[in-house]
């Protein structure tokens, strides 16, 4: 089959063996590849209510079917898993290169099992596959792992854990190649539980095409498009902190852990502009990626010193900027190196930071309690103590280590008000008190509060205008809560496709949907219609979704925190809360949902789902 | 109120009275230097018969040349901004953001993208003024 390699690796590290699995083409079609293939497997053939860190939970590193075609963007993989953060349904996506590297390997994606009873490294290079000791890097960190990998071989690719994935920091994260994460919630923590320090990838085989003219043809248009699309430009100029000076004056950027609606000294300082002025060494690329919007900084000097390396997103120029006041971007750079050495999501780490920092403000928590540290705002010794705490687990750091809303359940009543959450996971940096339909989508995302499930922010900040796929406008109002549920419903449909295609959110927003469309059929020699990608993504959600009411989740689970329900008093998003009612009751309607937030066994059957509805209705 | 047809030196004049009239856009754009031209493309369905070519500058907080001009003038600009005459209408009346309409490539830009990013609150005022002229578009006679 075209697309695919035609084979998933199933390890069981409990009995050290490696088997292959293949899967038909009918259910390929339905379920694509990547997250919604995974939630697919998930649902079928393990027990979804074992605690995700036990051995019988699946890992699962998937391939979408666009993934080593070459294509603009198809770079992308996704990792899920239950949550060990959340206990729902978890996932999180990748660029770099591991997941087209997997493909030429010979395989679609990888499902873990079991747990090793000391730590491993699981190589597959070129369809052989084998489990190796890896005591020697239990302990380090993932930019030396991915060193020591890399020594004989530097093609290989790497993914790897550092001491938070081994110490099951709730948000542990997993590196690609130092460059790039797969941050959210917390599946370092998964790899961790499996004694599983690093999978390794090299291969050679080469992928065909259903039709390779055609191909060629739709090729040379995206290039066009993304050499044509001024959010292409502005990410290779600036990466994806270009959002910062624009986001400021729009009331996108949080700040002082949500409580503060603008601060242009803040924003001038962490914006891509200045990093780009100031730090950028290069820009870097992601495998067959023109656009090239990751970061390569360095701190020469000073106080936040640090070596070349990864640079921060626009996420983390948030999350250790804004939110935590701090004005210098080479600390911010600092402290995402740090999080990138010790395997850390930055959203959720800078975030759980930030609302340490509030209740020691408020004087819920003290010095004593925070290990003799100031956790004054802005302090960024404090910061870098802490993050290592974290990942070691040690002393007040093994409090954070649960993430925002378990700590602060950990430190008392008086901490539940300082925890901007939805779902137990940290909301990304963009704030609905400026945007109400992305209050929706924070409310709805099956991962927890999430800017990467949908194209929300695309959609209601204005950086796409797709009329040909549903009614959208080019101009939506931001402070009004009005029509955004079909906004948020039509984002979701289309947006969750990135991560089962397996192409890049940002290419995605730089391409016309018929460029995608028509690439993705001639990679895979579907003939998939524009209602066929919206049917497919609307059943990805609904999957999902499906599994989270299986796993306890409700309308009770759609809200969101009082933070964002609070208005500020300056700044864009002044005065304005989303109408969390109105969307939310709107939204239900359109998408099926019962009043009680199930999805109606109508939508699931529409939706060719009758295995999921046996099992939520226990037919 | 005295109304001006668009894309007119005349409306170009009052403009520029408005941008220097105003303390707020002195205060934001006192770091902008240079000048931005624009490229309206002829579009006959709209009382656009011709491609219109203006030009306009701005150093520190002050609005300094501003013409109806040709396309040899308006290829000096620091920055060179293009796009269709509905584009630039909805533009000009608050309809659609100048930085969304940038973003899904209703309005093209040649200069520095970093600096006008930089400077979004300057661009954003300048239209905001621009909205207080009264204007009589070609297709609305």
């Amino acid at each position: 089959m075209n697309g695919y390699a035609g084979k998933f690796l199933e390890v069981d590290l409990t009995k050290g063996i490696c088997s292959s699995l293949t899967i038909e083409e009918a259910k390929l079609k339905k379920f694509i590849g990547g997250s919604c293939l995974a939630a697919s497997l998930y649902l079928e053939k393990y027990n979804i209510q074992a605690d995700p860190l036990a051995p019988e939970s699946p890992l699962m590193v998937m391939n979408g079917p666009m993934v080593g075609s070459g294509f603009p963007g198809t770079s992308r993989f996704a990792v899920a898993a239950k949550s060990p953060q959340t206990g729902i349904w978890g996932e999180a996506a990748c660029g770099g290169n591991f997941g087209p590297e997997l493909k030429k390997a010979g395989f679609d994606g990888i499902i873990i099992t079991g747990q090793s009873p000391s730590p491993v490294i699981l190589s597959v290079i070129n369809g052989e596959t084998k489990i190796s000791p890896a005591g020697d890097l239990w302990g380090k960190d993932i930019y030396e792992v991915t060193d020591i990998c890399k020594a004989e071989d530097k093609g290989i690719k790497v993914l790897a854990i550092g001491p938070a994935g081994e110490n099951l920091v709730k948000f542990a994260a997993i590196g690609n190649d130092k460059a790039h994460f797969i941050g959210r919630t917390g599946l370092g923590a998964v790899m961790g539980s499996k004694k599983l320090k690093a999978i390794l990838a090299r291969g050679n085989q080469s992928l065909g095409k259903a039709n390779e003219e055609k191909y060629k043809e739709i090729f040379k248009a995206a290039v066009k498009e993304i050499k044509d699309s001024a959010f292409a430009e502005s990410l290779h100029l600036m990466g994806s902190d270009a959002a910062m000076d624009l986001g400021m004056m729009n009331g996108d950027v949080p700040i002082k852990n949500w409580t503060v609606g603008e601060d242009y000294e803040l924003s001038s300082n962490l914006s891509g502009p200045t990093m780009r002025e100031k730090y950028l060494t290069k820009a870097h690329a992601c495998a067959n990626c023109p656009v090239a919007c990751k970061r390569v900084c360095v701190v020469k000097d000073g106080p936040y010193e640090t070596e070349e390396g990864p640079g921060p997103e626009y996420e983390t120029c948030g999350t250790f900027g804004t939110m935590i006041m701090n004005y210098d971007l080479g600390a911010v750079i600092k402290a995402n190196a740090l999080c990138n050495r010790y395997g850390m999501d930055t959203i959720s780490a800078g975030s759980t930071i930030a609302m340490a920092m509030e209740l020691y403000e408020k004087g819920i928590i003290d010095k004593k309690k925070a290990d003799n540290l100031e956790l004054t705002w802005g302090n960024m010794e404090a910061v870098f103590a802490l993050l290592k705490k974290i990942s070691v687990r040690e002393g007040f750091g093994n409090i954070l280590a649960e993430g925002s809303l378990k700590a602060a359940a950990q430190l008392g009543e008086a901490a539940m008000d300082s925890v901007v959450q939805v779902k137990g996971l940290e909301p990304p940096m963009h704030d609905p008190r400026g945007y109400h339909g992305m209050g929706l989508a924070y409310m709805m995302s099956n991962r927890g509060a999430c800017h990467l499930q949908h194209a929300a922010m695309g959609m209601e900040q204005g950086m796409v205008s797709w009329p040909q796929l549903f009614d959208m406008k080019d101009d939506y109002e931001g402070k009004t809560s009005q029509g955004k549920a079909m906004m948020v419903f039509n984002a979701e449909n289309y947006g969750i496709l990135d991560n089962s295609l397996s192409i890049c959110h940002y290419l995605m927003y730089c391409l016309k949907p018929e460029t995608l469309r028509d690439a993705f059929n001639a990679i895979t020699g579907f003939d998939f219609e524009f209602k066929d990608f919206l049917i497919s993504g609307a059943r990805d959600w609904t999957l999902k979704r499906g599994i989270n009411n299986l796993l306890g989740v409700t309308v009770k689970d759609d809200v969101l925190p009082k933070k964002i329900l609070t208005p500020l008093l300056e700044g864009a998003g002044a005065g304005s809360v989303p109408d969390m009612k109105l969307l939310r009751d709107e939204y239900y309607a359109i998408r099926g949902l019962t009043p009680n937030g199930i999805v109606s066994e109508e939508k699931l059957l529409e939706l060719g789902l009758p295995e999921l509805r046996d099992k939520l209705y226990k037919k | 109120m005295a109304a001006y047809k668009a894309f007119t030196q005349e409306w170009l004049d009052v403009w520029k009275e408005k941008i220097n009239g105003s303390k707020e856009y002195k205060e934001i754009a006192k770091d902008w230097e240079g000048s931005v031209t624009m490229i309206c493309n002829a579009d006959p369905s709209k009382n656009v018969p011709e491609t219109v070519y203006l030009f306009t500058d701005y150093w520190h907080g002050d609005a300094l040349e501003f013409l109806v001009c040709d396309e040899a003038k308006v290829q000096t600009g620091k920055f060179i901004m293009t796009g269709d005459y509905a584009r630039w209408k909805q533009v000009a009346k608050k309809e659609l953001d100048p930085t969304k309409a940038l973003m899904q490539g209703k309005l093209k830009l040649k200069g520095d993208l970093t600096y006008v990013v930089r400077n979004v609150k300057t661009v954003n005022k300048v239209i905001d003024l621009l909205t207080e002229v009264q204007t009589i578009w070609p297709d609305d006679v």
